[in-house]
């Protein structure tokens, strides 16, 4: 094993022995198994690219999707074990630590990470930082940057001394992209400490869709400068599963009911992506805007105030950007599903 | 039936000013409120006494002693016992330790059922709930919106959990620590006019290190295993802006900067 592993390290240009490499382990949580391979990315900035081997552990699926990513895939094959059944999961987990003696352990904070990252710190008797959404280093020491105070302020923590390290890091934060292909190494394992769950699924059923706008995780806004085309929103809300919202001066207008409406004297939203199209970002309009993660503005003025605050500002008409971004969306589902 | 609520004070986060001149949460005389999904969890116990009202209920917070008031207020809408465990010994406790304490206390009552919220405010992390079930040896389940109240004196739960996607339904046998979050709408009522001024001081219980027995070296800053060695306010206006037109490389852009977020 330790053969194999120094092996897929030659002709790397940082060649270490297998001796002073960190190992790591990802949990992948099926429901986010693309977010989960992200985790990646968090552990070279730990410790530097090429500098750890990488485990994936899975419960009941194959992982394939991590192939060529990780050292090791790590199969828990037990029927008994539920995905829900964080207490059976929780003494793989433990079991496969005991075996291995990870350096770090990380979990993506998904809802079954995050109450099974707590469960598992417990049993391991380490710290845990929660919702990781950046890694420094200062003086030596591993921080781990999460934010607090619903997003309010950002604070940066560190472990005292224990190992293994233990984080549930923030979904949609990190992105790993490796040029590298590994050669990747499969086991099973087959868990021997499984105790009878008190925990039965009954069944699942899809959310019914709120038509509230603070509960939307993209909001796709309009404002003056689409007030001649308000409907247009829908096609690209559509696309994006989104609901639409409006500045007042829509609302004013007649063209929308004030329950969309966004700002001091309508709704304070805190979607993941707000799309702000042709509005100006009028102070009592931003201050609808809570602890939103992204913003996209497409203006033809790149000076209005809503451009300050956003990741990307399209510069132009915001129904010609509704309309080429929909047709991106829809031309690159076909690629994907493979229709012409 | 015994019910444990474990509740959290929380500074109102919501009302916190913010000085952009400075650059610093301004956290003078900054109100402490319940934690909201401490409150949805309580008012689900309060409902659970109101149809059965043999049900017996004790809230419990790790607190500075200065939230007694509070605890007060909690009695006067129907809670019979509150709990307060505070020593100084206890200050700047991380989640481990706070779980830790917690469970010892815990360990020695008798209950059916452990309420918590989901996640608090402040910190926000979602630990203790987990880390309570691991330390007490029982099923934990975030994200609950919502508890039959038929079958519930039966030692079961059957509980609705939001899971992102879908709502999943699962049966839990109890006891076990179902931790409720406030978009299950559970209100806690407000207190009765006649017992505003209830004195209540006598179902207060204060819980010190003396009667836990932890060696002071092993909880509070001391113990804990991670440190916060600093904050930062988020800065709104620090972000790398990207300026693109409406063209296809503008848009490829865009669709690149969705998909890499995970938003198509
Ligand atoms: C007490 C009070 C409370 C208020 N509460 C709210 C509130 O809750 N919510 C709220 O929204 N407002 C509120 N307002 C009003 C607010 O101040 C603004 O008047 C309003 O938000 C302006 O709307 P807007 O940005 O959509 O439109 P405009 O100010 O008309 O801005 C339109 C923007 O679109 C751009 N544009 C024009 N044409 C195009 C095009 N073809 N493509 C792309 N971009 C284009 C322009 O460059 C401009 O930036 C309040 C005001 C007061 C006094
Ligand atoms: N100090 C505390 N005292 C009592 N309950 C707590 C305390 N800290 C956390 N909890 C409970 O655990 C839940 C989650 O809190 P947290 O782990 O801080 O996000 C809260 O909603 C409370 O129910």
């Amino acid at each position: 094993m330790m053969m194999k592993v120094s092996k897929s390290y030659t002709g790397s240009s940082k060649q270490r022995g297998t001796y002073d490499m960190k190992k790591s382990l990802i949990f992948l949580d099926h429901e986010n198994i693309q977010n989960s391979i992200d985790l990646l990315a968090v552990i070279d900035l730990m410790y530097g690219k090429g500098n750890s081997i990488t485990y994936a552990a899975c419960l009941n699926h194959s992982g394939d999707e991590a192939m060529g990513l990780v050292d090791h895939i790590v199969n828990i094959q037990d029927d008994r074990i539920e995905n829900h059944d964080l207490i059976n999961l929780t003494n793989s987990l433990e079991e496969m630590h005991l075996i291995h003696a990870f350096d770090s352990i990380l979990i993506p904070a998904t809802q079954t990470g995050r109450m099974l990252a707590p469960r598992l710190s417990m049993r391991l008797h380490v710290g845990l930082v929660a919702d990781v959404t950046a890694i420094e280093h200062n003086n030596g020491e591993l921080e781990m940057v999460r934010p607090a105070f619903s997003g309010k302020i950002m604070a940066g923590i560190v472990n005292k001394g224990r190992r293994p390290v233990m984080m549930s890091v923030r979904q949609n934060v990190f992105n790993f992209i490796s040029a590298e292909s590994k050669n990747t190494q499969r086991t099973e394992f087959y868990p021997t400490n499984i105790q009878p769950s008190t925990v039965q699924l009954l069944e699942s059923k899809e959310k019914e869709r709120s038509l509230d706008i603070r509960d939307s995780e993209i909001l796709i806004s309009g404002g003056g400068g689409v007030q001649d085309n308000f409907h247009c929103l829908d096609f690209l809300a559509n696309e994006l599963d989104a609901q639409v919202s409006a500045s007042r001066r829509i609302v004013d207008s007649g063209l929308a009911s004030r329950k969309i409406q966004v700002g001091q004297s309508g709704k304070t939203v805190s979607p993941r992506l707000y799309i702000a199209l042709g509005i100006y970002g009028s102070l009592q309009h931003i201050e609808g805007l809570n602890n939103v993660e992204n913003i996209i503005s497409v203006n033809v003025d790149k000076d209005a105030p809503i451009c300050s605050l956003s990741d990307i500002v399209v510069v132009g008409d915001a129904v010609e950007f509704i309309d080429q971004l929909v047709k991106k969306i829809k031309n690159n589902r076909n690629i994907e599903t493979g229709e012409k | 039936m015994n019910i444990i609520c474990l509740v959290k004070f929380v500074p109102d986060v919501d009302n916190f000013v913010y000085d952009y001149d400075r650059n610093v949460l301004v956290r003078e005389n900054v109100k402490m409120i319940l934690n909201p999904d401490d409150a949805a969890a309580l008012a689900f116990a309060l409902k659970i006494k109101d149809k059965y009202p043999k049900t017996f209920i004790e809230v419990v917070s790790m607190a500075p002693k200065s939230i007694i008031g509070q605890l007060e207020d909690l009695l006067r809408r129907n809670v019979d016992k509150s709990t307060l465990i505070s020593d100084k010994a206890f200050v700047g406790s991380d989640t481990y330790i706070t779980s830790k304490i917690l469970a010892k206390y815990l360990k020695a009552q008798t209950f059916d059922c452990i309420l918590t919220g989901t996640h608090a405010l402040d910190g926000d992390t979602s630990h203790v709930p987990a880390q309570l079930g691991e330390l007490l040896s029982l099923a934990q389940l975030s994200n609950v919106l919502k508890i039959d109240e038929s079958n519930f004196l039966n030692s079961i739960a059957i509980v609705d959990v939001d899971r992102e996607r879908v709502i999943s339904t699962y049966r839990v046998s109890l006891p076990a620590i179902l931790s409720v979050q406030k978009e299950s709408n559970y209100k806690l009522p407000h207190i009765k006019f006649k017992n505003l001024h209830l004195d209540v001081s006598a179902n207060i219980h204060v819980v010190s290190n003396t009667d836990l027995s932890f060696d002071e070296k092993e909880v509070g800053i001391e113990g804990s295993l991670t440190k916060v060695s600093r904050t930062y306010p988020k800065k709104m206006e620090k972000k790398e802006r990207i300026f693109v037109e409406n063209d296809d490389e503008g848009i490829e852009v865009v669709y690149r900067f969705l998909k890499t977020k995970g938003y198509v």
